[in-house]
C-alpha cells in the first residue's frame, strides 16, 4: 500500500472505556496524537495513562470506543474483524515484553509463521525468513526453540518475525523490559539500525528512561492524554 | 505445513494425555468394530439366505425330534422338490474341549441343495459312494490339521456308539470345502445319513430326524408349501413348523438374546464414554493455547485459521487413535475369526463397518473440536496475550 501522508498515526478524539468491577474507567480520553512515517517513537508515562492500549489499538489488537484512528491511511474503527486481522498481517509487527514466542517451534518457525498469511513460495518464505533472522544475527540459532535462547536472543527472534512481513509499523511493548542491561542494548541498537535502514515506524512503549532517549520523539502520556511530544 | 507442524507440536505438548487419548480411543474404536463384525457375522446367514429353502422342525422346539417317515411325505406335498434330513450328531474328537459341529445328512441331497458347498480338495463322487466319507470345512481341517485321506475317530455325546461309549465313530474325510456363502461356515463336518441310520438300527436303537430343509420347485407358492407341511403334521405324531431359511437362521441370532440391542446399547455407551474423553481434552488443549492464539492472532491469522487450527488438532487426535484401533481390529480380524468360529458363521470385517469406524472416528474428532475451536476463535486477541503472559 502506498502512504500518500507523511502521517503513520493519526488519533483524532480517540477514546477508550473499560468497566471493571462495575466501575467505568477512561484509559484514553478523546487523545488527539499523529505521529510520522519513518521515525522511532517512544511512549512514556506512568502505569494506568493509557500507552499499552494505545498501542494495541495501534496495532489493530483493541478498537476505540469513539474517535477516528488512522494508520497507514486506513480507518482502522471501520474494518470488520477478519478485515483488521488481514491488515496486522500486511502492516504491522509486533514485539512485546515477554517476546511471545510460540514455544513448540523453532526460531527459524516462528519467524516464518506470518509469512503463512502472505501470497508467498515456499522458497520465497525459507528466503526471507533466514533474511530476518541474518538482519538480527541469530541465522546460526535458527534450529532452535525459544526455550533453548537466551531472553536477549528470543528479543532478537521476535523483532525478526515483526519485520519478516516488511510492516509499516513496528509496536513494541516494553521489549526491554524482561532484559538485562546488556542484552536491552542490543535490541535497542537493533531497533534503531531498523529505523535508519527500513525507515520503519516504530512506537516503542517504555518506562526505562534511557531505552527512551535512544528514540527520535519522546511521547508523554498522562491519564488518557497527550502531554507533550519531544522531538530529540 | 507450518500450521500443520503446530498443530502436531502441540498435541505432543501434553505427550501422556495425548497417548492416553489415543490409546483410549484405539481401544474404543477396536471395540465398535469387533462388536459390530460380530453382529455382522451373526446376521449374515439370514442375510444370506436363500428363498428356495424351508426348515422343517418340531413345533415344540428344535431338540425335539421328528419321526423318520416325516421327509418322504414332505416331498409328496406339491411344489416341494426335495426333502432332506439333518440330524445334529453332537460328537467330539478326542477330548469334549474338541467340539464342533456334525451333521449326518443324504449327501446327494446336500450338495444339490447347497450349491455354495464348494469341494477345493477331495471329490464330491467319493462323498456320495462311501459309507464312512465325509466332508469338512477348511477352517476345521487347519484347526485339527486333518486331510483328505485321513480317518477320524469321534466320540458321540449324544449318539454314543452301539459298541460302547468308549467306541468312537469312524469317518474318512473325503473333502474339504469352502462355503461361497455365509450360510454355511467352514467349521462343519457333513457325513452320511445311511451310515448313521443303520447304525443305530442295527443296534435296535431307535432313528428319529432332527430338522428336514426342504427346497421347492422355481415358481413355487414358499407360504402355501409351508402351510400345507404345518397342516399336514397338525394331528402328529409331531406337530412341526416350517420356517424359510432366513427365519431359520434368524433364531439362531435371537438363542443369544437380543444380541443386536445388547450390542448396539454396549456400541452407545462406548461411544459416549470416549465422546466426552475427547471433549475433556480438546477443551483443556484449547485453555492451555489461550496464549498462543493470542499470538497468531497478533500476527494476522483471522477466526477462520485459529478455528482451523483448533480443529485440525482434534480431528488429527481423534484420526490417529480412531485409525489405529480400525488397523488393530483389522490386524486380529483372522484371530477372531478363529476364536468365534465354532458359535458364528462368519467374521468377517465388511467395507461398510470399516466406513463406520472411519465416520464415527470422524464425528468424534468434529464434535469434539468444534466448541473448543469455536471459542479459540473467538476470543479478542488482547485478552488472549494477556492469558498465561
Amino acid at each position: 500500500m502506498t502512504i500518500e501522508t507523511q502521517t503513520m498515526i493519526s488519533c483524532r478524539g480517540v477514546t477508550k472505556q473499560y468497566s471493571r468491577g462495575g466501575e467505568t474507567l477512561t484509559v484514553l480520553d478523546g487523545l488527539d496524537l499523529e505521529m510520522s512515517a519513518g521515525r522511532f517513537y517512544a511512549l512514556m508515562g506512568p502505569s494506568g495513562s493509557g500507552k499499552t492500549t494505545l498501542l494495541n489499538m495501534v496495532g489493530g489488537l483493541d478498537r476505540p470506543d469513539s474517535g477516528e484512528l488512522l494508520v497507514a491511511g486506513e480507518p482502522l474503527n471501520e474494518l470488520s474483524g477478519a478485515e483488521l486481522a488481514d491488515w496486522r498481517g500486511n502492516h504491522v509487527g509486533f514485539v512485546f515484553q515477554g517476546f511471545n514466542l510460540i514455544p513448540v517451534l523453532s526460531a527459524f518457525e516462528n519467524v516464518r509463521l506470518p509469512l503463512l498469511l502472505a501470497p508467498l513460495s515456499r522458497g520465497e518464505r525459507k528466503e526471507r525468513a533466514e533474511y530476518a533472522l541474518e538482519v538480527v544475527g541469530l541465522k546460526d540459532r535458527m534450529g532452535h526453540r525459544p526455550g533453548q535462547l537466551s531472553g536477549g536472543q528470543e528479543q532478537r527472534v521476535a523483532i525478526a518475525r515483526a519485520i519478516v512481513t516488511d510492516p509499516d509499523v513496528l509496536l513494541c511493548d516494553e521489549p526491554t523490559g524482561d532484559l538485562d542491561r546488556e542484552s536491552a542494548d542490543a535490541v535497542l541498537d537493533m531497533l534503531v539500525q531498523l529505523g535508519k535502514d527500513f525507515k520503519k515506524t516504530i512506537l516503542m512503549v517504555t518506562h526505562d528512561p534511557a531505552a527512551a532517549e535512544r528514540a527520535e520523539s519522546i511521547v508523554l502520556m498522562d491519564k488518557g492524554k497527550l502531554g507533550s511530544i519531544e522531538d530529540r | 505445513m507450518d500450521l500443520f507442524r503446530l498443530v502436531w507440536r502441540n498435541l505432543s505438548r501434553h505427550w501422556l494425555r495425548s497417548f492416553l487419548t489415543v490409546a483410549s480411543l484405539v481401544v474404543a474404536l477396536f471395540l465398535l468394530l469387533t462388536l459390530r463384525t460380530f453382529l455382522t457375522g451373526l446376521e449374515s446367514a439370514t442375510a444370506a439366505a436363500r428363498s428356495d429353502r424351508l426348515w422343517v422342525q418340531s413345533a415344540v422346539s428344535l431338540f425335539v425330534q421328528l419321526p423318520l417317515n416325516y421327509p418322504e411325505k414332505i416331498e409328496a406335498v406339491e411344489g416341494v422338490e426335495q426333502a432332506c434330513k439333518w440330524q445334529w450328531f453332537g460328537g467330539y474328537y478326542q477330548d469334549p474341549n474338541k467340539f464342533f459341529a456334525q451333521f449326518a445328512v443324504e449327501p446327494k441331497k446336500l450338495l444339490e441343495m447347497y450349491p455354495e458347498v464348494n469341494i477345493i480338495e477331495g471329490s464330491a463322487d467319493d462323498f456320495l459312494t462311501g459309507r464312512q466319507s465325509a466332508i469338512i470345512g477348511r477352517a476345521l481341517a487347519d484347526k485339527f490339521d486333518w486331510k483328505v485321506g485321513e480317518r477320524v475317530p469321534l466320540t458321540g455325546a449324544l449318539f454314543p456308539h452301539p459298541d460302547g461309549i468308549d467306541t468312537p465313530w469312524e469317518f474318512d474325510i473325503v473333502g474339504i470345502y469352502v462355503p461361497t456363502k455365509s450360510t454355511l461356515d467352514s467349521n462343519t463336518m457333513f457325513f452320511h445319513w445311511d451310515l448313521f441310520q443303520e447304525t443305530r438300527e442295527q443296534a435296535g436303537m431307535d432313528v428319529n430326524v432332527g430338522a428336514i430343509v426342504v427346497k421347492t420347485e422355481g415358481g413355487a407358492n414358499q407360504t402355501a408349501v409351508m402351510r400345507t407341511i404345518d397342516e399336514m403334521f397338525e394331528n402328529g405324531p409331531q406337530r412341526v413348523q416350517t420356517t424359510t431359511e432366513a427365519e431359520f437362521n434368524a433364531q439362531f441370532v435371537s438363542m443369544f438374546g437380543n444380541v443386536p440391542f445388547f450390542v448396539n446399547t454396549i456400541g452407545m455407551g462406548v461411544l459416549f464414554a470416549i465422546l466426552l474423553a475427547c471433549v475433556n481434552t480438546m477443551l483443556m488443549a484449547a485453555r492451555e493455547q489461550v496464549h498462543d492464539v493470542g499470538i497468531l492472532k497478533s500476527l494476522g491469522f483471522g477466526n477462520g485459521s485459529i478455528f482451523t487450527v483448533m480443529l485440525t488438532q482434534s480431528l488429527l487426535l481423534c484420526g490417529l487413535g480412531g485409525g489405529l484401533g480400525i488397523l488393530l481390529a483389522l490386524a486380529t480380524e483372522s484371530a477372531f475369526g478363529d476364536l468365534t468360529a465354532t458359535f458364528l458363521p462368519i467374521y468377517n470385517i465388511v467395507p461398510d463397518t470399516v466406513m463406520l469406524g472411519v465416520g464415527i472416528t470422524l464425528a468424534v474428532g468434529l464434535i469434539a473440536g468444534l466448541y473448543p475451536a469455536w471459542r479459540s476463535s473467538r476470543l479478542e486477541p488482547v485478552n488472549a496475550l494477556k492469558a498465561g503472559a
